[in-house]
């Protein structure tokens, strides 16, 4: 039997939450569902499992990256290419962890940046699924059931205080 | 014990008075919301409603951008730097001065943002986004006088560690290549740090453009939609950003600052120059901030909501604490190099206070902590827009001596006076006004291409606050959603 996507929209977190306490209880997983808003609302309000993120992650590993960078510029390249001043040494450390310090934030920033293109998937300028009264204020519940049972789960979510809730097809955003 | 009512005589009418001065905390942003339909659109209307007013304006701007800016510079680069005032004993001139300046007036974003971001300061809400553009805005224009000063720009790949048949490699011991590594940092990290929270608003006015706008919105919203994923992403990456902006910002400064304490100059070798740069820069910060939100409030529609006399309350007295922390380490600084007693330090410090640059000392003192310290304990004062924006104005225009004093006057009065000559500006006056102009310039153009108001982040504010009965009153209540 073909699946078909429902979009329920909430003016409130209240309501949303219960929908979703609905959803599961008719046996729809978290999987199937997709919840959007125009504000961060915490996976708990919603009783929707942590999201997984890979940002903070990338985050350590482009510091560490920064570090090696900045020892590498420090005390690696002086000695290809040494700048003889005023009988300093070659790698000297007090600048040297200046040189670090910097690099070691500089490649942890560019990685936050980077991570939150990656694990987004941004750009994406594919059709999606998406309706504009979300950035207005509205929660959307996005979920996919089977197309037959799309009146009973239509049903459902209205008595639970959805706004409204229709078949929704992904659309350029 | 009964107390006579003759102690309290007066009190009832002082008690009455009190209550009328009572702030009602309905008047306040997070407890006054809207429909978040209608703030997306009070702040699509701010940034689509353009009078002829503005255009003049920016025509005005535009075209001292194109004489001052691309014209001076191009006839320098044309001629050389003898068309600039520098020369023996001072090559550092206001190109320098202007570097230090834009990095000063770049560190109220961070400040704003990321330090306020991190104490969950709530009053930041509306007005982190301008803060944050003049942070990226002040960066281009002191990266801009750094190529001015170079003169032979077109060599400044010189200053980057591409291996090469040139026998030319940067010296990582000297403080101008630290000085790269961090604007180049602080650059990046605070034009990421500005986009990221600025994702959702695109998404937002791309809901609500048509047009080349709405092309415009729809390239840089990325595809962002508002899921759960996205939100934890963003949010996660904010405050890794939040908290990892804060050491870079104060490197900055101090890196700066380190240009002139690095070398045994009088007046320039102190080793509380670092801290004092940082507070320096974020005494014109703040006043620099304090002048945009006057601007914004007045001249951008619907503003009055978003922006409140309780933001400039709040500014104000950061303000008035900055001024005390920068008084404290300007004094720190002066008295430790006279009290030394060094001949040469001397002699720059009488020349100070009595030389032919006296009046930009006094008005230092006068600008930076006189007229803040008095007049910003007074809240009438810290609550009308009017006032702070000109205290901050008048606290940029002592920072600048400040910068002036440190640079071409110190460089002048040296330890060889038969060298004393002093600055002259002949070309950077221009260049100069050419910087104004285009921070101008870009802020002007960031008002109509972009949301100057993060909606998202006031909504979320908005929700997070309540009025809680205790008693027979209602106490503001904020509930921790994070």
């Amino acid at each position: 039997m073909a699946d078909t996507t429902l979009l329920a929209l909430f003016e409130d977190i209240d309501p949303a939450a219960d929908a979703i306490e609905k959803l599961h209880e008719m046996g729809v997983t978290d999987d199937r569902i997709n919840v959007i808003s125009g504000v961060p609302v915490m996976h708990k309000m919603l009783g929707r499992p942590h999201p997984w993120t890979n940002v903070s992650r990338l985050a350590l590993g482009g510091a560490v990256a920064g570090f090696c960078f900045g020892l590498f510029l420090n005390y690696g390249t002086p000695l290809l290419y040494s700048v003889p001043v005023g009988g300093q040494y070659i790698t000297p450390v007090p600048p040297g962890m200046i040189l670090i310090f910097e690099m070691t934030m500089l490649f942890a920033l560019l990685s936050t940046f980077l991570g939150v293109f990656l694990d987004s998937y941004f750009p994406n300028y594919r059709p999606l699924d998406y309706v504009p009264q979300i950035s207005d204020g509205k929660i959307g519940v996005f979920f996919k059931v089977p197309q037959d049972d799309q009146q009973k789960f239509t049903d459902a979510l209205n008595q639970v205080g959805a706004e409204s809730v229709e078949p929704h097809e992904a659309r350029q955003l | 014990m009964a107390v006579s009512s003759k102690y309290f005589s007066g009190s009832e009418k002082a008690h009455e008075e009190h209550h009328e001065e009572e702030h009602d905390p309905r008047e306040s942003l997070m407890f006054d919301p809207l429909p978040r339909g209608v703030m997306n659109q009070m702040v699509m209307e701010s940034m689509l409603t353009t009078s002829w007013k503005f255009w003049v304006v920016f025509g005005i701007l535009a075209f001292l951008v194109a004489t001052c800016f691309i014209y001076a510079w191009g006839y320098m680069i044309a001629k050389g730097l003898g068309v600039a005032g520098v020369m023996r004993p001072s090559y550092w001139g206001i190109f320098l001065v202007n570097t230090v300046f834009w990095i000063g007036i770049s560190h109220a974003g961070t400040f704003i943002s990321a330090i306020l971001r991190v104490m969950k300061a709530e009053f930041r809400r509306p007005f982190t986004r301008a803060a944050e553009l003049m942070t990226t805005f002040g960066l281009v224009q002191a990266g801009a006088s750094i190529f001015m000063h170079l003169g032979r720009v077109w060599l400044a790949y010189w200053l980057f560690p591409i291996p090469n048949e040139r026998q030319l490699w940067p010296n990582f011991h000297s403080p101008l290549m630290w000085d790269l590594l961090a604007i180049t940092t602080y650059v990046l990290g605070s034009t990421m740090y500005l986009f990221l929270p600025l994702i959702p608003d695109l998404a937002m006015a791309r809901d609500r453009s048509t047009g080349w706008r709405k092309t415009w919105f729809k390239i840089l919203a990325l595809g962002f939609r508002g899921t759960e994923g996205e939100w934890r992403h963003l949010t996660t990456a904010m405050n890794i950003f939040a908290f990892a902006i804060i050491p870079v910002m104060f490197s900055v400064h101090t890196i700066v600052s380190w240009d002139f304490a690095m070398a045994m100059r009088p007046g320039w070798s102190s080793t509380v120059f670092g801290p004092y740069f940082v507070l320096g820069a974020l005494h014109s910060g703040m006043g620099a901030v304090a002048v945009v939100l006057f601007i914004m409030r007045y001249t951008m529609k619907h503003m009055d909501y978003f922006i409140r006399k309780e933001h400039f309350d709040a500014l104000g007295k950061l303000m008035l604490i900055v001024t005390f922390a920068y008084t404290y380490f300007f004094f720190n600084d002066y008295i430790v190099q006279w009290y030394g007693g060094d001949r040469a330090t001397d002699n720059l410090l009488h020349w100070l206070e009595e030389g032919p640059m006296a009046w930009m000392f006094y008005q230092l003192l006068l600008f930076n902590l006189a007229i803040p310290a008095l007049t910003l304990w007074n809240k009438k004062i810290r609550q009308t827009p009017w006032l702070l924006a000109l205290i901050g104005l008048i606290i940029n225009l002592g920072m600048y001596w400040e910068r002036y004093l440190i640079i071409p006057v110190m460089l002048t009065i040296n330890r060889m006076p038969f060298t004393w000559k002093l600055y002259e500006p002949r070309i950077e006056i221009f260049l100069t006004i050419g910087t104004f102009s285009l921070f101008l310039l870009f802020y002007l153009a960031a008002s109509r291409l972009i949301p100057l108001i993060p909606v998202w982040e006031v909504q979320e504010g908005q929700m997070t606050h309540s009025l809680r009965k205790v008693g027979k009153t209602h106490v503001p209540t904020i509930s921790e959603f994070e």
